[in-house]
């Protein structure tokens, strides 16, 4: 038998390999990009996403970075609402990862304004001090092609105007790349679904603390705040928050909830103590008692 | 029972009669020598 | 040599080859590492984290590990059929072909030219040269045994044929794509059919790269060198139908917890649990093998390398079911206890089944004894304990990450922010690398042990000898 016949073996092995293959991988594609996956509001990528997305492969960037949201309590509340299906119609290929050596960015488009992803890409630790991220700054400098770019969406069937691809002539890499990242996981309107419903009345544990308590709170404000609002809080990419005059709920409300597609991002993962401990070292050295 | 858990239980039993076949096949008692013959002449050559 | 039908230059050219390029796999291995902690590191545009690391995991599997596969087969099939290679023109084709295949994909890795799927990164004109060179290699193999003699084929051709075959069906269904360019592409598959297709191709690259065919270097190399047969042929009949089987239903779990549909999802995590027991059937036929010659791991280098190797593919084959199931993927995926499971894979089973293969056949195919079994020693010792501080290091790493990843607040709120666990790496990441320059010492001692081998080692008399010492690593 197939002990002594090598064209047997290789037929039984095959088919051996071939129902696990058929049942696990095959069979899916009667189910998966179906019709009933689609979700309405997840478009194609626009010329220059799609451009800024073939940047992000051709730099490796999942190497490092995952783009799905496992539906688990402390992945949702981290990133924002778990991936589905439906999101990654468009994507060829998937780039959803297997290391997380920085962040998931399956959610991360509409979380920064575009200015924090630019300064970000040219100078990572200008912004987040500790981080491996290497620094990207010299795409800026590759121009991008737009005959090139245009044969790509005739490939991908993506629907673009001429305009468009005009339009494409004047940017760069970096251009792309951003436009790629604003877009990521923004397809459904998960984010104003997900704000924060502040119930009951906020009263701030910390008030009339004097100086010297606030001092070490001032590293926390490093870490969170300073890359967008500036050492002094004289304001860089988000608006100067010296002479800023909030009250402590509002000024809570907006640092814990964020300003959904305003670029203010949500810093609820800080915990509700953390989040008093930056509104009253914001309110009091915003209020001209400056060091 | 729908089709669905028949085809499923079905092939589930037939993938198990297959393994077990194997197995009585390859260590029925009159096919013992044969079985580790391999592992012998392997060693010859060399 | 020259009275011996057999082909051994072929065999040595494929074993020098592939220590090229396996040192290459260490050396950018180590440099990514230290990337990891030196972000200055990175040279722009080639020399990114981003970019090399693929030319590492490429190198090492393609380079390293297929380039072994390539010496260890053609050396096994001339020997198990008792015949001669099929055609030496097609091998040394191959040889070079290989050769050509590795820098074209080093080369177009380091410009960029990627898919972004792991392990099979090379873009479509490399694709068509791997195709190329593993059909090449496959007509050679099974011509090969189709001139043998009709009798009992041995268990270590059943798994070569078995790869052969697999390997085919799982490279080109994932290299399915859409050219744009000459060197880009865009996946035939999208989204979640994309990634299914991606980890059944990923898992079984495993399976059927990393796994079956040193499976069956071990089948053969370890009862060539301690001089008995293996316990019990008809056990490893039964592991190899349950392992071919059932690897193929398991590169889902790769994918627990994404969109990929939940009963793909359970079924890799059963098969990846009923996995156990094949893999371990190959454990117990090693050790059981040893009944009676456990003496030999004392006074047989070679033994110490292949028990070694087995004993971590039987820890790989533990903790791999583990990570498979859900809970327990929810709580380390993404995080560095999976290079560091990888690694003990690679570093420790692959590569110690790759150096005891080498080490048996330099005899055979450079004509001479080792130049030194002291330095063999130094070699085993350096790459156990350099992989054994890399995978350690990492394992802690990530059960720390995902300890901290997951803490939570009594408010309900995250206690640390993604940076807070990050620089918490640091101290591991430098162990890693700390860990991969002792392996990489390990892997020039055994080079320069070959390289002293091949200028002037003790020299042997007549190939008879050798052809009637079973026991010839003994020291």
């Amino acid at each position: 038998m197939w002990e002594r016949k090598p064209v047997l073996l290789i037929v039984l092995a095959t088919v051996a390999i071939l129902i696990g293959t058929i049942i696990t991988m095959v069979l899916p594609f009667a189910w998966v990009n179906t019709e009933a996956d689609r979700i309405e509001s997840v478009t194609p990528y626009t010329a220059l996403q799609q451009e800024g997305r073939d940047i992000y492969i051709r730099e490796g960037c999942n190497n490092c970075h995952t783009q799905t949201v496992r539906p688990l309590v402390p992945e949702v509340l981290r990133y924002g609402d778990y991936s589905k299906s439906g999101e990654f119609v468009y994507d060829r290929p998937f780039l959803w990862g297997s290391k997380r050596t920085g962040p998931d960015l399956a959610r991360l488009g509409g979380k920064y304004p575009d200015a924090w992803h630019y300064k970000h890409m040219e100078s990572p630790r200008s912004m987040v001090p500790k981080t491996n991220m290497p620094a990207y700054g010299w795409i800026t400098k590759n121009q991008l092609d737009p005959q090139m770019i245009q044969r790509k969406m005739d490939v991908l069937g993506f629907p673009y105007t001429t305009d468009e691809i005009k339009a494409l002539g004047d940017k760069n890499e970096m251009d792309a790349m951003v436009a790629y990242l604003q877009k990521l996981g923004s397809d459904i309107p998960w984010r104003a679904a997900a704000t924060t419903e502040i119930v009951g009345e906020l009263i701030n544990p910390f008030t009339g603390v004097d100086h010297d308590t606030m001092e070490p709170w001032e590293d926390l404000y490093k870490e969170n705040c300073a890359a967008c609002h500036g050492d002094h809080m004289e304001g860089v990419i988000g608006p100067k928050l010296v002479g800023a005059d909030y009250y402590d709920e509002i000024l809570f409300q907006i640092i814990y909830t964020g300003i959904a597609d305003g670029g203010m991002p949500s810093f609820s993962n800080l915990g509700t103590d953390k989040v008093w401990k930056l509104v009253n070292f914001i309110r009091y050295y915003g209020q001209g008692e400056g060091h | 029972m729908d089709l669905a858990s028949i085809v499923y239980l079905g092939v589930t039993f037939g993938m198990f009669v297959i393994f077990a076949l194997i197995v009585i096949r390859t260590y029925s008692r009159k096919r013992k020598d044969e079985g580790e013959i391999a592992k012998y002449q392997m060693l010859d050559d060399d | 040599m020259e009275n011996q039908p057999y082909n051994q230059a072929i065999v040595r050219s494929f074993v020098n080859w592939s220590i090229v390029w396996g040192l290459v796999a260490v050396l950018v291995g180590v440099i990514v590492s230290l990337q990891m902690v030196e972000p200055d590191l990175n040279f722009p545009p080639y020399f990114t984290f981003g970019r090399l690391r693929p030319v590492h995991t490429n190198a090492g599997i393609y380079g390293w590990g297929v380039g072994m596969i390539f010496a260890t087969f053609l050396y096994m099939v001339q020997r198990l059929c008792k015949v001669p290679l099929w055609s030496d023109k097609l091998a040394k084709f191959q040889l070079w072909f290989f050769n050509a295949t590795i820098i074209a994909s080093a080369v177009t890795l380091l410009l960029g030219y990627t898919t972004s799927k792991e392990y099979h990164e090379m873009e479509w004109p490399i694709d068509v040269m791997v195709v190329i060179l593993w059909v090449v290699f496959s007509i050679n193999i099974i011509m090969t045994i189709l001139k043998r003699k009709d009798e009992q084929m041995y268990i270590s051709l059943w798994y070569m044929l078995a790869a052969i075959i697999a390997v085919a069906i799982l490279y080109i269904v994932n290299a399915a794509a859409v050219p744009v360019s000459l060197f880009k592409s865009y996946s035939a598959y999208a989204g979640t059919n994309d990634a299914n297709v991606q980890w059944w191709f990923g898992h079984n690259a495993v399976a059927m790269v990393l796994t079956a065919p040193f499976l069956a270097m071990f089948y053969y190399f370890l009862p060539k060198s301690t001089g008995v047969p293996i316990y019990s042929h008809r056990m490893s009949i039964i592991a190899f139908w349950s392992l071919i089987f059932m690897y193929l239903w398991t590169g889902a779990h790769h994918l627990l917890w994404t969109p990929v549909p939940d009963w793909i999802q359970t079924l890799a995590m059963g098969f990846s649990i009923m996995l156990i027991a094949p893999s371990w059937g190959s454990v117990f036929n090693g050790y059981l093998s040893m009944n009676g010659q456990w003496h030999q791991m004392r006074e047989n280098y070679l033994v110490k390398f292949l028990i070694l190797g087995i004993t971590f593919y039987g820890l790989q084959t533990l903790q791999g079911p583990m990570q498979a199931i859900r809970s327990f993927s929810a709580f380390i995926h993404y995080t560095d206890w999976v290079p560091a499971h990888i690694h003990m894979g690679t570093m420790g089973w692959v590569s110690m089944i790759a150096f005891a293969s080498i080490y048996y056949l330099v005899p055979r195919i450079y004509g001479r004894e080792l130049y030194s079994i002291p330095l063999a020693n130094l070699h085993f010792w350096l790459i156990l304990v350099g992989q054994l501080i890399w995978s350690i290091s990492l394992w802690i790493a990530g059960v720390l990450q995902a300890g901290m990843w997951n803490a939570m607040n009594p408010d309900g709120s995250l206690t640390y922010t993604f940076m807070e666990t990050m620089v918490e790496m640091y101290p591991y990441w430098w162990a890693r690398s700390f860990g991969g320059m002792i392996y990489m010492t390990g892997l020039i001692v055994f080079i320069y042990n070959l390289w002293m081998t091949a200028k002037k080692g003790g020299s042997i008399a007549a190939q008879t000898t050798v052809e009637t010492t079973t026991v010839e690593g003994r020291a």
